[in-house]
C-alpha cells in the first residue's frame, strides 16, 4: 500500500449523502459518508472499478465541515434513526490506521447518541480506535469463504482475523455488523459458506451482531466486460441476467435458493439475528423470509424496531 | 519524380514489406484497369530488383490481367521513410482493422518510436494506447482465416479481442464454424461473448452440437442453452405452457425475458363484446387448468 498516490481533496459539496440505491429493488435508506474515494485492497470484483476513473485516493479530511452535514441530516430526520457508514466508496479501516480519519468521527456520534456510525471493512485492525469506541460505532465485517478471500480479495485480512477482530470490538462494547457481500456462486460454495457460518457463531457473540446484509454479486454491466478480461472464473461462475435497474444478478430463482440455504443456516444459529437484504426485490425478500416488506420505508422501519431493541432509551 | 514505364519483370512483386493492403486481390480495380489502364502509378523504391511502395493492389491487378508494363515513378528513400510514404498513401481511402494491423505492426517492427506510432494511430483513430497497439500487432501477426473473418464481418474490437483471448486451436476451430454463417458484428460479439465465458467457466471450449446450427441465431440458440442453462430451461417451460394454453390470436400472455418481474401481461385485442366474451372464458379456462400458475412459479422463481 506504500505506492498509492493519496490527496487530499478540498471541502466542497456533499460528501454526506443518501446511499444511491437501486431502482425497483428494496434499499435500506443506508447514509454514506466519501470521508475516502478510492480503496487500497483492489478486490477483483469491486464495483469502484467501474464508478471512479481515478487510481488515486482522495481523502475529505475537513472533519467539522463532515459532522456539520451529519447534523443535517440527523436535524432533518424525524421518523427514523439514521445509519452512516464509511464504506461505500472505500474500505472504512484500510488507511485509517495511517490517516486516523474515523476518530473524530467516532467520537461525534457517541458524543450525538442520536444516530449511528458503521465502518464496514476486510481489514482487520482496530487496535487505534479501541481506546475511543463507544456502543455508537458499529465495527462490521465483510466476510466471505476463505476461498474467495484467496483469490478474488488478495490485499484484504484473512477470515479469522476478521472474525477476532469483530470480537474484539464486541468485547470493547460494540455491537458488529457482518456482510455477506458480494455473495459469489462457484462450485462447491455451499459448502464454504456452511463452514462460514460456523465460524462466525463459535467465534462471535450471535446476540451482539446488530445486523446482518446478504447481497449475492451484482454489477454494472460494464464490469462484466473486466471480469472477463482477466479471467476471473469464480466471478462468472453462475448465470447472470440484466436487472430491472440495469445492473447485472444471477437469475431471481438462483438468487432465491442460494438466499433461503444462507437464511435458514444463519436463522438456525441464532433465530433472533436481524438479516437483511442489500439492493433485493420485494418479491425475493417475500418468498425467502416470509415477509413483506414492501418498500425502503418498511426496511427502515425494520432498522428502527431492531436498533430500539437493542439500546432501549439510549438513542 | 518522373513517371516511367516499368516492365514487371523488373519489380519484386513478392516482396511486401510495405505493403498494408488487405486483400490485395479488387475485382472492381481489375476491371477498371482492363477498361482504362492504371491512371495512378505505382511507387517504387530505387533498388534492384525494384521494391513496391505503393500500388500493390494496381500491380496484383496487372498481373492477373498479364500485363508487361505499368506506370510508375522511382524513389529512393530509407526503407522507414518508404513504410511512412505507402501508410500515409493510404489513409485516405479508408483502411480495414487488418490494414491498420499491418500498418502498426510494420511501423513496431521497423523500430519506430512510440510516439510515432502512436501519431499514426490517432490518424487511423485509433487510441494511442499499448494495449490497443498489443491487439493490432497481435491481429497482423494472426493467419489468413482470422483475418478474412475480421474484414468480412467488419468485425469490431470486443469481437476481434474476443478471439485473440482463445487459444490458437480453438480460435481455428471457432473461425471455421463462424466462416460459411451471415452474421452481422453484433451477434458475431454475442456469440463471441459465450464462447469465452464457457472457457472461463469450464477451462476449455466445447463445440459439441454447435456445428450442425443452420445460422448465426440458431448458433446463439445452441450457445445460449449452454451458457444459461436455468433460463433456457425457464423459457422452455414458459414456452411450453404457452403452447398447452393453446390461445388464440388476439390473446397474449407475456413474462419478463428474464423472469425476473414478478407479473405477467395478458394482452387482448379486442373488435367487440364477443371477443371480450370469449377471452374471458379462455381465461377462465387456462386459470382452471393451472396454467397461469404454472407460468407466476416461473417469474416468482
Amino acid at each position: 500500500m506504500n505506492s498509492l498516490r493519496v490527496e487530499h481533496a478540498p471541502s466542497q459539496g456533499n460528501i454526506v449523502r443518501d446511499c444511491p440505491g437501486t431502482k425497483d429493488h428494496i434499499c435500506c435508506g443506508y447514509k454514506t459518508i466519501d470521508l475516502i474515494e478510492g480503496c487500497a485492497l483492489s478486490c477483483s470484483y469491486c464495483i469502484l472499478k467501474a464508478y471512479l476513473n481515478t487510481p488515486a485516493i482522495t481523502i475529505h479530511d475537513d472533519i467539522p465541515y463532515i459532522t456539520s452535514q451529519i447534523d443535517v441530516m440527523t436535524g432533518r430526520e424525524a421518523r427514523h434513526i439514521l445509519r452512516f457508514g464509511t464504506g461505500e466508496l472505500s474500505d472504512s479501516l484500510a488507511l485509517d490506521r495511517r490517516y486516523k480519519l474515523n476518530r473524530p468521527l467516532v467520537e461525534f456520534f457517541g458524543a450525538r447518541k442520536n444516530a449511528l456510525l458503521e465502518l464496514k471493512s476486510k481489514w482487520a485492525y482496530i487496535e487505534h480506535l479501541i481506546p475511543h469506541l463507544n456502543p455508537y460505532t458499529i465495527i462490521s465485517f465483510s466476510v466471505a469463504p476463505q476461498r474467495i478471500i484467496d483469490e478474488e480479495e488478495k490485499r484484504t485480512s484473512p477470515l479469522y482475523k476478521r472474525l477476532k477482530t469483530a470480537r474484539k470490538a464486541q468485547d470493547a462494547g460494540c455491537f458488529v455488523g457482518l456482510h455477506f457481500d458480494p455473495i459469489i456462486i462457484y462450485p462447491g460454495f455451499e459448502k464454504d459458506y456452511r463452514y462460514l457460518i460456523e465460524d462466525i457463531s463459535r467465534i462471535l457473540d450471535m446476540d451482539r451482531i446488530i445486523w446482518l446484509s446478504l447481497g449475492l454479486l451484482r454489477f454494472p454491466p460494464k464490469l462484466l466486460g473486466h471480469y472477463m478480461e482477466h479471467n476471473r472464473k469464480n466471478l462468472l461462475y453462475g448465470e447472470f441476467i440484466r436487472g430491472e435497474d440495469g445492473k447485472m444478478r444471477y437469475i431471481k430463482q438462483q438468487r432465491i435458493k442460494v438466499y433461503s440455504m444462507l437464511y435458514r443456516l444463519l436463522k438456525k444459529k441464532n433465530k433472533g439475528l436481524f438479516i437483511y437484504f442489500c439492493m433485493e426485490r420485494e418479491d425475493v425478500w417475500r418468498k425467502v423470509t416470509g415477509m413483506t416488506v414492501k418498500d425502503d420505508d418498511a426496511l427502515m422501519t425494520l432498522f428502527d424496531e431492531r436498533i430500539k431493541n437493542l439500546y432501549g432509551g439510549k438513542i | 519524380m518522373e513517371m516511367k514505364t516499368i516492365s514487371l519483370h523488373d519489380i519484386d512483386l513478392n516482396d511486401r514489406r510495405f505493403c498494408i493492403s488487405y486483400a490485395l486481390e479488387d475485382e472492381t480495380l481489375t476491371e477498371s484497369i482492363r477498361e482504362v489502364g492504371i491512371v495512378q502509378p505505382a511507387l517504387l523504391l530505387d533498388a534492384s530488383p525494384l521494391i513496391v511502395i505503393t500500388g500493390f493492389r494496381r500491380l496484383a491487378s496487372a498481373k492477373k490481367l498479364g500485363l508487361a508494363n505499368i506506370p510508375a515513378m522511382i524513389k529512393k528513400v530509407r526503407a522507414d521513410e518508404a513504410l511512412l510514404l505507402s501508410i500515409h498513401d493510404n489513409l485516405g481511402r479508408g483502411l480495414n482493422t487488418v490494414e491498420k494491423a499491418y500498418a502498426l505492426e510494420k511501423m513496431a517492427s521497423a523500430g519506430f518510436p512510440r510516439q510515432k506510432i502512436f501519431g499514426v494511430m490517432a490518424l487511423l483513430s485509433l487510441n494511442p494506447h499499448e494495449k490497443v497497439l498489443g491487439s493490432f500487432v497481435a491481429i497482423a501477426n494472426e493467419g489468413k482465416p482470422l483475418q478474412d473473418l475480421i474484414v468480412r464481418h467488419d468485425a469490431s474490437m470486443k469481437s476481434i479481442e474476443y478471439l485473440l483471448k482463445l487459444d490458437a486451436q480453438e480460435r481455428r476451430r471457432i473461425i471455421s464454424l463462424l466462416s460459411p454463417l451471415h452474421i452481422t458484428d453484433s451477434l458475431l460479439r454475442e456469440i463471441l461473448e459465450m464462447f469465452i465465458l464457457m472457457k472461463i467457466r469450464k477451462g476449455a471450449v466445447d463445440l459439441k452440437g454447435l456445428r450442425s446450427a443452420s445460422d448465426g441465431r440458431d448458433l446463439k440458440a445452441r450457445l445460449k442453452k449452454k451458457s444459461y442453462p436455468i433460463l433456457t430451461s425457464m423459457e422452455k417451460k414458459f414456452l411450453a405452457t404457452k403452447q398447452l394454453c393453446a390461445l388464440a390470436p388476439h390473446i397474449d400472455i407475456k413474462v419478463d425475458p428474464f423472469f425476473e418481474k414478478e407479473y405477467i401481461d395478458i394482452l387482448l385485442k379486442i373488435k367487440s363484446e364477443n371477443d371480450v366474451k370469449a377471452a374471458i372464458e379462455k381465461l377462465k379456462a387456462i386459470l382452471e387448468d393451472g396454467y397461469i400458475r404454472s407460468i407466476l412459479e416461473l417469474t416468482q422463481g
